[in-house]
């Protein structure tokens, strides 16, 4: 008993602190979640190119819009330096950077160039990364992309998502003539694309895992029908037109199943899943309530669901296998909706109700459950996490407009996404 | 006294008892003896009467004494020859019997003999069998209790070699855990040392706290700095605070986790003095591991 009790006491110490050797320990338990400061110097350029494109600012910007990074103002850099040879690192330092990155284009014949750049920790005066990327002029924007996925990885040790691609509805004009869109655009909102057009409804389009194919559902055959499209053909299948309501199409993490949304004949909703080489159907909820806008889990033997079967509107998770019961997992007020789950599975985006608001809500999937509500607007509706989970784009209103927003997944920095046009609706990031 | 008498009541009544016995069997002795001694006692016979006339009487009864003597010798000497005859018969008869009896004895005794022998070697035949098969049955139980014997004493052996295995093995890790014990024994009272020597000094407990918030306020912690994250950083600084060197040598987190975690330092440098010059320490640790 008493050795037990000393042991015991033994562990107890032994957990204190374990650096007593040094004569002088200071303990740091807690840190900053504020940016990091990064000056992200003008690239040079010869003359005759000047006008091509600004890749400095390309990735200044894509660094800014991450909520990582506090980027530096170009009136505020006293020097512009291209090399390393020509940093003042103290100055830079004075400055309060903690990194930065210098670099140059150079054209290479009539319509290529050469990005060449290099990252500096402004701190120890290493440089980090120092690379050369040729591209032709259309490519530059791209090209920039990637200079800020690999600094952004450099210095926070997670991918950079700013070269993948976001899809989106866009609606047009006005009762009772409408135009419904289906837009593929770069994350930063950049180089729109329509993919899909019609004066039908067009809703819900979701990313197959490969990136190459969108699922979506086209109201164009009157009733709610799953659409299957290849981007680069713009092949389009039809691959369920059930009686009834066919809709919120999810691929499954290996690409060869749907889970959707289908109606049985008395208008009850049930979540399916559909194998899409054999269009086979199995059923995986059954329940008098609504049961809809499935999502895999990362292994895919489970669906995360929201179902209104306690009354509102709450998510639920099952597994696919027969006899697998759902469990709810949203406990927290009175409507729950539109899960989506972050690309580590770590934590559940979706939509809840706050003040009579709608607001994008994660919640922790791996310890207690905590949910956190990020958003403060009133409308802020379809969440869908950046590959890298850092960052989740949803839709909201501003100025009476339908536009696209980020908000970093800790919930720190939030973003509009500037639009031209139209009524944005269901974002969907794309996977990387 | 009536006590004793309660309380002897059986020896008493036994001794009594034993008594009575006793003078029973003495009175029937002498009685016994009394009966005995009876016929042998000679009764006084009055015969001095006739001794006067006797030589006249005496010739008379002799003749009769004398022809009653050869009567008597004749009756005698023929009851005896016919009880000789008689006896002869008798023997003859008896003789032959014991004859017939012998004889038949003979027989019964030579067939008794006859089958006895024929058991016998029944017998002894059975009894070769089954000690035959009992030789087999020994030498074959012998040689399966020998079997089991070294089979048995095989597992001992084993079972003692893993035991003793097992027992160097625990022996082995108690010294391990044991030495293990005492290093963390020694480090905790060092600590303990350390911490009472920080404790006794507030000045120094003030720098400490000092340089703590300082790097901690500079501490930008990357998304892969959560809770279990555990680095050590060692620094080293002038006279004046300013950081000449800092260098993460023992981190479980990532190139982003330990690059932050130097940069707080340079970040904060240069770092607080200390209130007390004599507290400056050119060398410092500093033991990252944030709690959420």
């Amino acid at each position: 008993m008493n050795r037990h009790f000393s042991c015991l006491a033994l562990i107890a110490c032994v957990g204190l602190g374990s650096f007593a050797r040094a004569s002088f320990v200071v303990e740091v338990t807690r840190g900053q979640t504020e940016a990091i400061p990064i000056a992200i110097v003008p690239f040079s350029t010869p003359a005759e190119a000047a006008a091509t494109f600004d890749v400095a600012q390309l990735v200044s910007d894509d660094l800014a819009r991450s909520g990582r990074f506090k980027t530096m103002d170009r009136q505020d850099m006293i020097d512009q330096p291209h090399t390393a040879a020509n940093i003042a690192f103290d100055d830079w330092r004075r400055l309060n950077n903690d990194y930065m990155v210098v670099g140059s284009v150079q054209p290479q014949g009539a319509d290529h160039f050469t990005i060449t750049y290099e990252l500096y920790n402004v701190l120890t005066r290493q440089r980090l990364l120092g690379y050369q990327i040729t591209a032709n002029r259309p490519g530059l924007r791209s090209a920039s992309h990637q200079v800020a996925d690999m600094v952004f990885e450099k210095i926070l040790g997670i991918r950079g998502a700013f070269s993948t691609r976001i899809a989106y509805i866009s609606v047009l004009g006005h009762l009772p003539l409408r135009t419904f869109q289906l837009i593929v655009a770069d994350a930063d909102g950049e180089n729109p694309r329509v993919v899909m057009q019609s004066n039908e409804p067009l809703m819900s389009p979701a990313w197959s895992p490969d990136g190459q194919t969108l699922a979506y559902v086209s109201f164009e055959d009157r009733l709610p029908t799953v659409y299957v499209q290849t981007l680069k053909t713009g092949e389009r299948h039809r691959v369920s037109a059930h009686a009834g309501v066919n809709q919120a199409p999810a691929w499954s993490p290996d690409g060869k199943k749907l889970a959707l949304t289908l109606s049985t004949r008395d208008g009850n909703l049930d979540v399916y899943v559909m194998d899409l080489a054999t269009q086979l159907l199995s059923r995986i909820t059954d329940d008098p309530g609504i049961d809809t806008e499935p999502q895999w889990s990362k292994d895919g033997q489970s669906l995360y669901f929201t179902s209104d079967r306690a009354g509102g509107p709450q998510i639920y998770k099952t597994g696919i296998k027969p006899g697998d019961k759902p469990r709810r997992l949203t406990f927290q007020g009175s409507y729950n909706a539109r899960p989506r789950v972050s690309p580590d599975e770590s934590q559940l985006a979706f939509v809840t109700q706050e003040d009579g608001a709608y607001r994008i809500a994660t919640m922790d999937l791996r310890g207690r459950g905590d949910v956190q509500v990020l958003t403060k607007g009133h409308f802020d509706v379809s969440p869908s996490y950046a590959p890298n989970g850092a960052v989740i784009l949803y839709a909201t209103r501003d100025k009476g407009r339908g536009v696209l927003a980020l908000v970093s997944a800790d919930g720190r920095v939030q973003q509009l996404l500037v639009s031209s046009e139209g009524e944005l609706q269901e974002p969907a990031w794309a996977p990387f | 006294m009536p006590g004793f008498l309660r309380e002897h009541r059986w020896s008493i009544t036994f001794s009594v008892l034993l008594h009575a016995l006793l003078g029973a069997a003495l009175l029937f002795a002498t009685l016994i003896s009394i009966n005995r001694s009876t016929p042998g006692n000679p009764q006084p016979i009055p015969v001095d009467a006739v001794v006067v006339d006797s030589q006249v009487l005496h010739a008379a009864q002799r003749a009769l004494a004398d022809r009653a003597e050869q009567e008597a010798a004749r009756a005698r000497a023929a009851a005896e020859a016919r009880a000789a005859a008689d006896a002869a018969a008798a023997e003859q008869k008896a003789q032959d019997q014991q004859r017939a009896e012998d004889a038949a004895k003979l027989a019964v005794a030579a067939d008794t003999a006859k089958a006895a022998s024929a058991a016998q070697a029944q017998r002894a035949a059975d009894a070769e069998k089954a000690a035959a098969a009992k030789r087999a049955e020994d030498l074959k139980r012998a040689e399966d209790a020998k079997r089991a014997e070294d089979a048995k004493r095989a597992e001992e052996a084993k079972r003692a070699d893993e035991a003793k295995q097992a027992e160097e093995a625990k022996h082995a890790a108690e010294l391990k855990a044991k030495a293990e014990r005492e290093a963390e024994l020694r480090r905790q009272l060092a600590e303990e040392e350390h911490v009472s020597a920080v404790e006794a000094s507030p000045a120094r407990a003030q720098y400490i706290a000092r340089l703590a918030s300082r790097i901690q306020n500079a501490w930008i912690k990357p998304p892969s700095a959560r809770a279990g994250l555990d680095c050590v950083v060692n620094i080293t600084q002038v006279p004046g605070g300013e950081v000449t060197s800092a260098h993460v040598s023992q981190c479980n987190g990532d190139a982003a986790a330990r690059q932050s975690i130097e940069n707080a330092v340079y970040r904060a440098s240069p770092l607080p003095s200390p209130p007390d010059p004599a507290l400056f320490e050119r060398n410092l640790v500093i033991h990252f591991h944030p709690e959420e």
